[in-house]
This record gives C-alpha cells, sequence and structure tokens, in this order.
C-alpha cells in the first residue's frame, strides 16, 4: 500500500500535464465545432474529398454537422493520447525505478516482486482512469454549449469506455516493456515506436482495403469510433482479442520480472 | 571543437540514426505502395471539388491538393514523416547535455579540461551531424520511393527539392527548442515524455488546422511553417513563417549558450 501511494505521489504531475494538453485539445476543437454546426455546405465540401483520404482521417463515418460525429472524428486524438499516455506510465513506473538508481532499495522491502509490479500497475491504473474522467468531463461541459441530446451523451460514454480500454491494452504492453527490458531507456522509446506504428497501419489500413487485415494487427482500430458509431457496440472479437493482448503481456511482465538482473 | 567528444557523441548516436532511418523508409515505400491504386480515385474525386466556391475551399486546406498527382500524394505521406523527424529531433535536443545529469557523468565531463561552450559547441555539432545523416537516407529514400511508385506520371523536381528541403530547419526547429526547454526545468529525468509532448504537441495543432481550417494557434507549430500541402500548392515556402521559425532556432540557441555556460549542474553528491 505505501509503494501504491508513493506511486501515485510519483505519477501526478505527469498526470495533470497530460490532462491540462487534453483539456486544451477538447477545448480547441469544441470552439471549431462552431464552423460546422448545422452548415450542411461543409457537408459538400467534405463529400468531395478522396473516399480513402477521408478513410485516412477517419471522417467519412461521421455527420460532422452534428455533434457526435464531430466528436467520433476527435475521438482518434483521445485515443491516441490515451494510448501514450498509458504506455508512458507503464513503462516508467517500472523503468524509473532503475534510472533513479533506486531499484536497488525498492527490492529488497520485505515484499515479493510481483506485489511491487502490482502496486506500479494499479498506480498506473488510477491514473488511467482518472484520465479518461477528466476527458469525460471536460468534453461533456464544454459540448453543453450546443445543448446536446441524449443521444450524444451515450455516445460520448461509448468512446470513452473505448479510450479506456485502449488505455488498458496499452498500459500492460508499456508495463511488460518495463519489465522485460534490460535497457530502462529502451523501454520509452520502444513505447513509443509501437504506438506511432499502430498507428500509422490504422491510418493506412483506413485507406485501401486490401490492408483491412491490418484491422487486427492494431489496437486503435479495435476500437474505432467509425465502427461503434454505426453499430452502436464493440465487436466481441476485438473485446476478446485485447482481452488476450492485457493477459499474455501482464502475464510475460511479471514472469520475467520475477527472476531478472536489475542494471544498478 | 573537441574531437573527442564529437566522435563520441557521434558514435553514440548512430545506431539510433540507423533505426530512425528504417522507420522512415518503411512508413515511405508502405504509403507510397498505395500511390497506384490510390491516384485512380483521386483524379476522379478531383474534378468535382473544381466546382467548389473558393472560400469554402480554403477552409480545408487539404481539399485544394491534388491527391492524385504525385507530389500531392507524397506531401500527404511526408506529414507522418515529419512527425518521425519531429521526434527524432526533439530526443536528440532533450538528451544532448541532459543525459550526463541523469547518468550522473556531468561531473567527469565538465572537469576534463575543455571550457562548457567547447563541450555545448562540440555535442551540438555531433547530434546535427547525426541530424543530417539522417536527412541523406531520407532523401534518397523519397526519391526511390517515388520513381519506382510514380507509374510514369511527371512530377516537379523543383517543388520535390522544396519538400525534401523543408526537413532540415523543421528539425532544427524541435532540436533547438528541446534544448532550450532541457536547460529550462531543473532536470530530464526522462527523455520520451518530453519529446513526446513537444513533438506530438505540434503535430496535434496542425492535424486541427487541417480538418477544421483556422488559423491562428496553429502558426505555433513548425507543421504549419512548413505545411507540404502549401508548398506543393505553392511552390515555394511561405517566406514569413519560415523566417518566424529561423528566429526561434536562434532564440532557443542564443538561450541555450548564455544558459549552459552558467548553469547549476545537478550532481550525485
Amino acid at each position: 500500500m505505501n509503494i501504491f501511494w508513493h506511486e501515485i505521489k510519483a505519477n501526478r504531475k505527469s498526470l495533470l500535464v497530460w490532462s491540462a494538453v487534453m483539456v486544451l485539445l477538447v477545448l480547441t476543437a469544441v470552439a471549431k465545432f462552431s464552423a460546422f454546426h448545422n452548415n450542411p455546405e461543409s457537408l459538400a465540401i467534405l463529400d468531395s474529398i478522396p473516399k480513402s483520404v477521408l478513410d485516412g482521417m477517419n471522417m467519412r463515418a461521421f455527420n460532422l454537422v452534428k455533434l457526435d460525429g464531430f466528436f467520433g472524428v476527435v475521438f482518434s486524438y483521445f485515443s491516441l493520447m490515451g494510448a501514450m499516455a498509458a504506455a508512458m506510465w507503464g513503462s516508467e513506473s517500472i523503468a524509473r525505478e532503475e534510472r533513479d538508481k533506486t531499484v536497488e532499495f525498492s527490492l529488497v522491502l520485505p515484499i515479493t516482486r510481483s506485489k511491487l509490479v502490482t502496486a506500479k500497475l494499479l498506480a498506473a491504473l488510477v491514473n488511467c482512469v482518472l484520465f479518461v474522467l477528466i476527458t469525460w468531463g471536460a468534453s461533456a461541459l464544454s459540448a453543453r454549449a450546443y445543448q446536446p441530446d441524449a443521444g450524444f451523451y451515450k455516445f460520448l460514454g461509448q468512446e470513452m469506455a473505448a479510450m479506456f480500454l485502449i488505455e488498458l491494452v496499452f498500459l500492460a504492453m508499456g508495463v511488460l516493456l518495463g519489465c522485460v527490458l534490460k535497457k530502462y531507456k529502451l523501454a520509452g522509446s520502444m513505447a513509443i515506436s509501437i504506438i506511432l506504428t499502430a498507428y500509422v497501419l490504422f491510418v493506412v489500413s483506413r485507406m485501401h482495403e486490401k490492408l483491412d487485415v491490418l484491422r487486427f494487427v492494431t489496437p486503435f482500430r479495435y476500437f474505432d469510433a467509425a465502427d461503434f458509431y454505426k453499430t452502436g457496440r464493440f465487436e466481441p472479437v476485438y473485446l476478446a482479442l485485447s482481452a488476450g493482448i492485457i493477459v499474455v503481456c501482464l502475464a510475460a511482465a511479471y514472469l520475467v520480472y520475477a527472476r531478472r538482473d536489475m542494471m544498478i | 571543437m573537441s574531437t573527442n567528444i564529437y566522435r563520441y557523441e557521434v558514435r553514440v548516436r548512430w545506431k539510433s540514426v540507423l533505426i530512425w532511418t528504417f522507420a522512415l523508409a518503411s512508413l515511405l515505400f508502405i504509403f507510397m505502395a498505395l500511390f497506384p491504386s490510390f491516384s485512380a480515385e483521386a483524379a476522379a474525386m478531383n474534378e468535382m471539388v473544381a466546382n467548389f466556391p473558393p472560400a469554402l475551399k480554403s477552409a480545408f486546406g487539404i481539399s485544394n491538393l491534388d491527391l492524385s498527382s504525385v507530389l500531392g500524394y507524397f506531401s500527404f505521406c511526408m506529414v507522418f514523416c515529419q512527425l518521425c523527424f519531429a521526434i527524432q529531433a526533439s530526443n536528440y535536443g532533450f538528451g544532448l547535455v541532459s543525459v550526463e545529469e541523469n547518468e550522473m557523468t556531468a561531473d567527469f565531463l565538465l572537469t576534463k579540461p575543455v571550457s562548457r561552450s567547447n563541450v555545448l559547441r562540440s555535442k551540438i555539432l555531433a547530434a546535427l551531424t547525426s541530424l543530417l545523416a539522417t536527412d541523406v537516407l531520407f532523401w534518397l529514400m523519397s526519391y526511390a520511393s517515388i520513381v519506382l511508385f510514380r507509374e510514369g506520371k511527371p512530377y516537379e523536381l523543383k517543388i520535390l527539392l522544396l519538400l525534401l528541403g523543408s526537413v532540415v530547419v523543421f528539425q532544427l526547429f524541435f532540436f533547438f527548442v528541446a534544448l532550450a526547454i532541457s536547460q529550462l526545468v531543473r532536470r530530464v529525468r526522462s527523455v520520451t515524455p518530453y519529446s513526446l509532448g513537444l513533438a506530438f504537441g505540434a503535430y496535434v495543432l496542425n492535424a486541427f488546422a487541417g480538418i477544421f481550417g483556422d488559423v491562428k494557434l496553429e502558426y505555433l507549430t513548425p507543421f504549419k511553417h512548413f505545411d507540404t500541402a502549401a508548398i506543393v500548392l505553392d511552390g515555394h515556402y511561405n517566406l514569413p513563417l519560415v523566417l518566424l521559425e529561423v528566429g526561434v532556432i536562434i532564440l532557443a540557441l542564443g538561450f541555450t549558450w548564455l544558459r549552459y555556460a552558467r548553469r547549476d549542474i545537478p550532481t550525485s553528491v
């Protein structure tokens, strides 16, 4: 428990910075929505943009004149930010000990290594939950100016659930990287490269039908606003896939960390 | 300049340069390989776009862009390359001198018989060498990917050179701004979150400008200063913005230069 609270405190600043950026993002996005609000002309323009470009930017599926359609587009950025923040929190909280040369201290405490990982994981998880809640609150509050209907709030709730699930996947991945990589410096950069690759694959996978198989490769496609905007639910396949990724990552992380040499 | 420091710094980074080059290469080739199937579809849409009133079109930067042309498409794909360049350059910038403070090697380095400005100069030059090496490899691969996948369509060499050349100043911006920020804060404990924030912050600001077409905040971001779509459309750089960017670079460099000479260096004791 002590470790948990210590970790919460250590992560606090990072959570504040990420949340501030997120709130800024939501505010600018909603401010820009005023250009689209009940303005069918801008839709006509959108119709003329090549299909694959719109798909790449994930804009075709949405009715941008309506608030929920607009938030569907903004969701790509929510999920990207959520993924980055979660992966950073996951990998940093483990790798930090070796970087700051505190790992010897933590590991001679009278607890098992897996308990240490659990405490860190839970603290990072709390951060992820708070991050989603803050995003949710900021979006709901700033959208109020347009008097959205109940449908919007339902869709927003779904987006936030999707963002949380994406966070979970990348949090597990981050923890795995932090636990497995012998060089603590690699953890962060590996996490970035995985996220960037996943993001680019996400963009590319929407551009061409032949590349649609990539949808199983990139977690951003698992919870794609364009899909659940239409169907109103998450596909069980993707839920199962992400659960699988999370379980495998965490299991590997615990196993490896329990018997690993630390860099001192 | 101290050759020892310079050589050491270049050696530390060569692996990272190779990895980034590999990432850029895969990005270019994946995107450009899609060009043939993409351009056919885009050509049909272009005719429709031509009929829209210019005021509305300008609100959507991208709709002006002819994605069926080689360079139009290339500029679309280059935004992602820019993102990579931004992260790489900010990584190098944030880590350049702060890495010594994190690994407790700053006292070792600074007790060598070289002045601080000499240390800084050698380090900056080494990092710039690594960045330039990435550029050169990137240029070669861009050219290769265009030649391979352009399907006999014409493209203007001058505009391609403008596009490719823009990455140099673009990198310098992120490198020097990151370096200046690393001097402002007391300690950069880990480089990645900082560089992610800087690079993605700039990218997201620009992406918003691209989709929702409004320009105020967006002047802050180099992605807008070197808006690849605008370069292809206008056939030249947006000079005031480029000058603004160069100004920021010089300011950041000057600040770092003065600050590092008298900075209080945190050590292990």
